[in-house]
């Protein structure tokens, strides 16, 4: 009955607290009905759970191995915490990580569960598994008020944790100051180092934490490196930290030497020691002379030890150029005084900031004197050689006089041996020491060239770095000037020096010119990394390249207006973020990406040559396009001509080909080459016939009556235009000519569409400097623009045609469109282009071909074969001659050889 | 943490030259220096070469940067160039060649001119070893380098015989000049610069077993 009672009594409480009133039997079950409530902290009814069962309070559970007691220091429930201590919990359990209740009150900072702890004695210097003691934990998360409390009751406060670490070591690399002045106070050693020699300044400076680090030296922290002699300044450099370095220069002032030195340690990033640099030199104008001055002399040694030959010449260079790099770049920001203006230097030496160029003086003069031998040793060799041979002449006659045994010896190089044993006496002495002499000579230039080459860039820099953009330094070009001959000589003899170290020339058009054939000489290849390293090169650094586009940079354009609305969006568009990336979306499409741009550039380039807008017109074969000169029926046509030389611009910066090709006069409009006569034959062949016609006949007794000027229709109505002024009253006669045909032409191709060239060029221009896009012809121009144009080989054999002989079946011509189909796109081109003269299929296809009268068809012609006999062609009827090959090897060899010579060169590789 | 020391540690730099005919050995002398070696495949020095060692003075630790110039007249006017801001310099002779010896007066006022009035001096008569062709007498050269203020060894670049004391005793005298308060490191084109380890009050482990510290024999 009784028992009944009970049992109902029971069963009211439990329903009416909703949850059990009684503890199971067993540890590991009551454990987990305890610990919800414990972590919610519901004292009370773990209180009245405890108070009637034989639960063990120090029961460990889980899987790490918890008593509740570390539940309740975890969670902070105070009260349980109290109530199980009551209960006998152990205040020094250790789960299986070693962890005390006090550790993770202490990590998680529930502070009345520790002073609870200490109250019930809990040992505040027991280690974890890791040897962490609560203190490490505090000093991580800078509770500088718990630590306060508790490191009174530490007896070690350097306890070390398994790496040798010390809770002051964890707050100075977290940068706790308040823990750290705290961990000091209580006698934490400031100089304690970690099992790698790691002091607290050093783990303060390898995380950039200014203020810690300024604690630690006022208190007199020493400056030690650790076990591998890196030293804290090492790590501020490492990490950028230009604040944390100041401090310790503030502490160290011969750091500051050390930090100009760093610029030569190749392992060191450079946009991380600029960056320290650039905040040390904007400290003060002192500070900023003293940084460049350091810099300057550091460039100074440098420079010195490249132009050393044992020295390697790779590192030394990039060392070299590093260097003068930062050097350039702070001397540029300036201090951060107000007086930042354009007044550095440019005035000349008057202002101190000149100054800091002084050391490198050393070095130019070095240049400068080594410039000088070698101009002295290449006349020296110009004289020898001249020298050489006379003597060789005078020795020749002498032989032929003397007798005529060894007069059958041929002359040229095989005499220069002979003279060494010949019958004189002193002269092949003589020319002996001056060949071995020019032999030196030669020597000196090829080892030195390419070192010579790195300083002069340096000097480059160095000069430009002093003017304002744009302008090149009038010093530069008087160098340049004086030392045009030994300068040409080392590009002569290697050219790649132009692409790795005279990049100056990109930048002065003045000095470019002097270079330009043998620039023009290089693989185009070369050029093309050469103008994209350039055209990039005024960039961020790449690692900012694939950062995320932002909203604002997306080009939003709509798809049934295209042309329109991407001209609108264009011309709003920042300039410099479009050279960097382009991001375009169709309104009301979710694409983004690379193929979206490409298809952007792909209609685009439609629409310019659309013929509703009037812009261009098609060349006389169908294959080209040039502005039209009557593009002025669109009021708005300059404004497009110059959006279209934006997306022209745009496409090239981007690597991304667009599928228009212009005329070849057109190609050398964008480059600033003249045209000439012959280009008037892309917009009216008949017209150019006629001109070559003038030139090549004899004019004198025609009774042309041509005068300077042309009729011209404007609107219906026939109107004179002079060529040049009064041009109506000068006749054209047989001395004149050329000066006849040259202005017409460019009357026709120039001047008749200088308003769209100019509008054009002045979209170019925005992303493609005019001085860059010298660098190549208006074939490659037009292969960088469109690139390669496609060929289809199929279409191609439906439109031929055969003649004189050829029938379709033949062996010869099976063999021929054999070596057709196996032939690279490249050779393809050649081959149409030397049957055609173009290197492009007409809109349309193969059927559309024309020739100088119409449309005519490829063809191809029999020739009788005769040994070594090449394929030739006449362009005007589009007519291959194709010699009787005896078989395919045969045919291959010949066609490949014509194609390789013959034919304008595609340079690619 | 995967890190390698990222700066020296001495206490001084010293911008040093080695001047003099061409043919004295004088490329010999600095790679015997550096290498402990004989170089016996010398050929004439094209403009100027460098080397440099950590040297122990006296337990500082002194830095030699050592531009060796080309004693060829053709190359004249490119090794003055580097003349600025020595601190120290080897001239040398060839016992074995009076026409060296003679030359000497021109080296050495060149070097005072362009280098600067309180360069460090030390005379080398080199290829002490060929005692047999000797031309210049030792006492004729010692009193010479007495009469111009110099210092003065006799030094064989095959044997490495005083090669080591020729550059020694010339740091050491310019070390000398630092602390007397002869020579102030700070001014401007002293040849002199300082390290950083005037401030590391503790060695680091790897200090002592730096080599040049067991090579220093004074």
């Amino acid at each position: 009955m009784e028992r009944a009672m009970e049992q109902l009594n029971r069963l009211t409480r439990s329903l009416r607290r909703a949850r059990t009133v009684e503890l199971p039997e067993d540890n590991e079950t009551a454990v987990y009905t305890l610990m919800p409530m414990v972590m919610a902290d519901q004292h009370r009814s773990v209180s009245e759970l405890l108070s009637n069962s034989k639960f063990d309070v120090n029961y460990a559970f889980g899987r790490v191995k918890r008593s509740l007691l570390h539940i309740a220091a975890n969670c902070g429930s105070v009260e349980c915490l109290v109530l199980l201590l009551k209960k006998g919990a152990n205040p020094n359990y250790q789960d299986i990580s070693g962890c005390t209740p006090l550790h993770l009150a202490a990590r998680n900072g529930q502070k009345k569960c520790m002073s609870k702890l200490l109250e019930y004695s809990a040992d505040v210097n027991i280690c974890n598994n890791e040897g962490l003691t609560a203190i490490h934990w505090l000093a991580v998360n800078g509770r500088t008020e718990l630590l306060h409390d508790l490191v009174q009751h530490v007896t070690d406060v350097d306890v070390e944790d398994a790496m040798g670490q010390t809770a002051l070591h964890v707050a100075c690399q977290n940068g706790h100051k308040t823990t750290v002045q705290c961990l000091l106070d209580s006698g934490a050693d400031i100089n304690r180092p970690n099992v790698a020699g790691a002091t607290p300044l050093y783990f303060a400076c390898s995380h950039g934490q200014r203020d810690t680090a300024q604690i630690l030296l006022l208190r007199g922290a020493k400056y030690l490196p650790d076990k591998n002699g890196v030293t804290p300044l090492d790590l501020c450099v490492q990490g950028g930290y230009g604040q944390t370095c100041e401090v310790l220069i503030q502490y160290h002032p011969r750091l500051f030497q050390t930090i100009v030195q760093m610029t030569q340690n190749e392992d060191l990033r450079e946009n991380m020691l600029r960056q320290v640099l650039q905040h040390l030199s904007q400290q003060s104008e002192s500070q900023y002379l003293k940084i460049l001055t350091g810099l300057a002399e550091v460039a100074t040694t440098n420079g010195h030890k490249l132009l050393s030959l044992s020295s390697s010449y790779e590192a030394q260079m990039k060392s070299l150029l590093r260097i003068v790099r930062i050097f350039c770049h702070v001397f540029r920001i300036g201090p951060s005084s107000p007086s930042n203006g354009m007044d550095m230097g440019y005035n000349g030496n008057k202002t101190p900031r000149s100054q800091v160029f002084k050391p490198l003086e050393l070095l130019w003069h070095s240049l400068d004197e080594w410039l000088v031998l070698i101009a002295t040793e290449l006349m020296k060799n110009k004289e020898d050689s001249a020298d050489i041979t006379s003597i060789l002449l005078k020795q020749k006659g002498q032989d032929q006089e003397a007798s005529c045994i060894s007069a059958f010896e041929p002359p040229g190089p095989g005499s220069y041996e002979r003279l060494s044993t010949g019958p004189g006496e002193s002269k092949p002495d003589v020319l002996a020491g001056k060949q071995e002499a020019s032999a030196d000579c030669q020597d000196v230039i090829s080892v030195t060239a390419n070192r010579l080459s790195a300083v002069i860039q340096a000097f480059y820099m160095c000069c430009s770095c002093q003017m304002p953009p744009g302008m090149t330094s009038p010093r530069f070009i008087e160098f340049v000037c004086k030392h045009d001959e030994v300068l040409k000589c080392f590009v002569n003899r290697n050219p790649k020096i132009i692409f790795d170290h005279f990049h100056f020339l990109l930048e002065c058009p003045e000095l470019m010119s002097r270079f330009m054939h043998i620039i023009k000489a290089q693989p185009f290849k070369d050029r093309c990394e050469w103008f994209y390293e350039h055209l990039h090169s005024g960039q961020p650094d790449s690692d900012m390249v694939h950062r995320p586009v932002s909203e604002n940079d997306i080009l939003l354009v709509h798809r049934d207006s295209i042309f329109r609305s991407s001209c609108e969006i264009v011309s709003k568009a920042n300039c410099a973020k479009l050279k960097q990336g382009i991001a375009v979306r169709f309104h009301g499409e979710e694409g983004m990406g690379q193929g979206v741009v490409r298809e952007w550039f792909d209609i685009l380039s439609n629409e310019i040559v659309n013929p509703d807008y009037a812009l261009f017109t098609q060349s006389a074969d169908g294959t080209t396009f040039q502005p039209n000169s009557n593009s002025y029926v669109n009021p708005d046509h300059l404004n497009y001509f110059r959006f279209a030389g934006q997306i022209l611009g745009l496409a090239l910066n981007h690597r991304q080909l667009v599928n228009i090709y212009f005329t070849r006069s057109f190609y050398k409009h964008i480059l600033g080459i003249p045209v000439n006569y012959q280009d008037v034959a892309s917009i009216d062949p008949e017209y150019a016939k006629n001109l070559q016609w003038i030139l090549d006949n004899d004019i004198s007794d025609l009774g042309l009556e041509l005068t300077f000027s042309v009729e011209t229709d404007v609107f219906g109505a026939m109107e004179e235009v002079p060529l040049k002024p009064g041009g109506g009253s000068i006749l054209v006669t047989q001395n004149n000519k050329a000066e006849y045909v040259q202005l017409v032409t460019e009357l026709r191709m120039t001047r008749a569409i200088q308003p769209q060239i100019n509008a054009f060029l002045q979209g170019f221009h925005m992303f493609i400097p005019p001085s860059l896009i010298q660098l190549f012809d208006e074939y490659e121009l037009e292969l960088l623009l469109s690139g390669m144009p496609e060929i289809d080989v199929n279409d191609w054999i439906k439109n031929t045609e055969y003649t004189s002989g050829y029938e379709r079946e033949d062996p010869v011509i099976q063999w021929f469109w054999e070596v057709v189909e196996d032939m690279t796109q490249e050779e393809r081109v050649l081959l149409l282009q030397f049957v055609t003269g173009s290197s492009r299929v007409p809109h349309g296809g193969f059927a559309n071909i024309m020739g100088g009268s119409g449309l005519q068809n490829f063809t191809i012609a029999a020739v009788p074969y005769t040994p070594n006999l090449l394929p030739t062609s006449s362009t005007c009827i589009n007519m291959l001659k194709l010699p009787e090959y005896p078989s395919k090897e045969i045919l291959k060899d010949r066609l490949l050889v014509a194609l390789h010579c013959g034919s304008y060169g595609y340079t690619m590789a | 943490m995967a890190q390698t020391a990222m700066s020296e540690t001495y206490d001084f730099l010293f911008k040093f030259l080695v001047i003099g005919n061409a043919g004295t050995g004088k490329s010999c002398l600095l790679h015997q220096f550096i290498e402990k070696k004989f170089k016996d495949d010398s050929n004439h020095t094209i403009g100027v070469e460098f080397g440099s060692k950590i040297i122990n003075v006296g337990g500082k630790y002194v830095k030699l940067q050592i531009w060796d110039t080309a004693g060829q007249e053709r190359f004249r006017s490119v090794t003055r160039s580097y003349y600025r801001g020595a601190a120290g310099a080897l001239l040398v002779y060839d016992i074995t060649s009076r026409e060296t010896y003679n030359a000497l007066t021109n080296w050495l006022t060149d070097a005072r001119m362009l280098a600067s009035q309180n360069i460090v001096i030390i005379l080398c008569g080199n290829k002490k070893d060929l005692d047999a062709d000797r031309e210049v007498t030792f006492l004729e050269a010692s009193r010479f380098a007495q009469e111009n203020e110099l210092m003065f060894l006799e030094t064989s670049a095959l044997t490495g015989e005083n090669v080591e004391e020729a550059f020694m005793q010339c740091a050491r005298k310019i070390l000398n000049k630092i602390e007397s308060g002869e020579l102030d490191p700070e001014r401007m084109g002293s040849g002199i610069q300082y390290g950083d380890a005037a401030l590391r009050q503790l060695r680091s482990p790897r200090r002592t077993q730096a080599p040049s510290a067991q090579e220093c024999g004074c």
